[in-house]
């Protein structure tokens, strides 16, 4: 049986939320950037057990500094966020609490996961300068390598067949 | 003197002019047959080049010129628009009046084909509509030709946009990509214009027709191709009442794309 799910992918422009989902759909990466307009929409089934799977409508939402400015309509019904900041860009997670905190505060019982994408450009992970902010992010990862992107998806699949 | 020296003394006297004449053309044409072994020698090198670059100059023509040609044709066509519609006025009506003509002889041989098919039990349940109802037999076969068919029909859920069922008469787009597409721009319209509770309730693009109707907490999205008058609305409406009177009211039901497409196949409404 295939259930369908709404996944809504939100952050700062070109943070990589475009590139995260073509690499998890089509397992494509380019660094050419586009910036997106309005909403774009894509789909993936992602097989969750031998008979089950969870078919993944992906809503790739235009960047925002402010998510109070996204078109509620676009943020309702949603079984799953994931918010994504540029780990090499300090302004795309200078407000990640505070968006954080106003998305879960609207959207209670919606699964939220933080991601800090862009991972491959930075020398040393362990750096002291990114210790905070990693800590309070579900996920790192690299749309450029594909580290971890099945796996955040997977995970977000897997949390809706319990 | 002899009688011959005298003969060349006088011939050199009378001819002298007309020699020197004579020599002076020969130079000349030796002059001109330089010019032209010249102009050969000089054609066979100089030819490939000019050819090469005409050709290099043919094929940058749409780069080069292309700009500088749509402004100037932009800004012709700004400064004499009356010229320009007087110009192409006869042109677009004539292709106007040829089209006309084609879909007027299409739709004749559609009813002459009608027609012809007499002894159809179709034909003879119109030939009894037509007497009963009093519309003429022709003007019944216009309305079944442009007759309105639907195409798609999904049922959707109004917040996450997601499918919950539809029926289809041809696979051709992803189905979830479209309901979430569909909602993204019935959300964009509507947040855009902010006018209370309206809904967008339809969109149209060439002979199609999509009918969006309202329900709690989904909606429906009919795609119909031919005339979508308020009178085939109407009815459509009640269709789609009547369907979510049945089947969901307790809730989103299993197998109601099945219903669906059983409810909706038949194209009468």
């Amino acid at each position: 049986m295939t259930t369908s799910k709404k996944i809504v992918l939100l952050g700062h422009f070109g943070v990589g939320k475009t590139s995260i989902i073509r690499k998890f759909v089509t397992n494509e990466f380019s660094s050419d950037y586009k910036v997106t307009i309005g909403v774009h929409i894509f789909k993936k089934e992602v097989p969750v057990t031998t008979n089950d799977s969870i078919s993944l409508i992906i809503w790739d939402l235009e960047g925002t500094d402010n998510i109070d400015l996204i078109n509620k309509a676009y943020l309702l019904g949603t079984h799953s966020f994931i918010y994504v900041y540029d780990i090499t860009r300090p302004v795309t997670f200078s407000n990640l609490e505070e968006n954080v905190l106003k998305l879960k505060e609207k959207f209670p019982k919606t699964l939220l996961k933080t991601v800090a994408n862009k991972i491959d450009l930075i020398d040393d992970i362990n750096d002291e300068k990114y210790k905070d902010t990693l800590q309070k992010t579900d996920y790192t990862s690299s749309a450029k390598t594909g580290e971890n992107i099945t796996d955040l998806f997977d995970s977000i699949a897997k949390s809706f067949a319990l | 003197m002899s009688q011959q020296n005298k003969l060349r003394q006088l011939k050199e006297l009378l001819l002298h002019e007309d020699r020197d004449e004579i020599a002076l053309l020969q130079e000349k044409i030796r002059e001109l047959e330089g010019i032209i072994e010249k102009q050969e020698q000089l054609a066979s090198r100089v030819d490939p080049i000019i050819d090469k670059k005409l050709k290099q100059y043919t094929e940058d023509i749409p780069e080069k010129l292309g700009p500088t040609i749509t402004e100037s044709l932009k800004n012709e066509i700004a400064n004499s628009k009356d010229q320009v519609v007087d110009a192409l006025y006869p042109i677009i009506g004539k292709m106007i009046k040829k089209y006309i003509q084609q879909e007027f002889k299409i739709l004749s041989d559609k009813i002459n084909s009608q027609l012809q098919k007499s002894f159809s039990l179709k034909n003879w349940t119109r030939k009894f509509k037509s007497k009963v109802s009093g519309i003429n037999e022709e003007n019944l076969i216009i309305q079944e030709l442009a007759k309105t068919e639907i195409q798609e029909i999904f049922i959707i859920e109004k917040d996450s946009g997601i499918l919950i069922a539809n029926f289809s008469k041809a696979n051709t787009i992803d189905k979830d990509v479209l309901s979430g597409m569909l909602t993204a721009i019935k959300s964009f319209v509507e947040e855009a214009f902010k006018t209370g509770n309206d809904s967008l309730e339809s969109i149209e693009y060439g002979l199609y027709n999509i009918h969006i109707q309202n329900f709690n907490s989904y909606y429906f999205a009919v795609v119909a191709h031919g005339v979508f008058d308020s009178a085939y609305k109407g009815k459509l409406e009640y269709e789609l009442l009547n369907f979510a009177e049945k089947n969901l009211t307790k809730g989103p039901q299993k197998n109601i794309s099945i219903k669906l497409t059983e409810y909706f196949n038949n194209d009468d409404l």
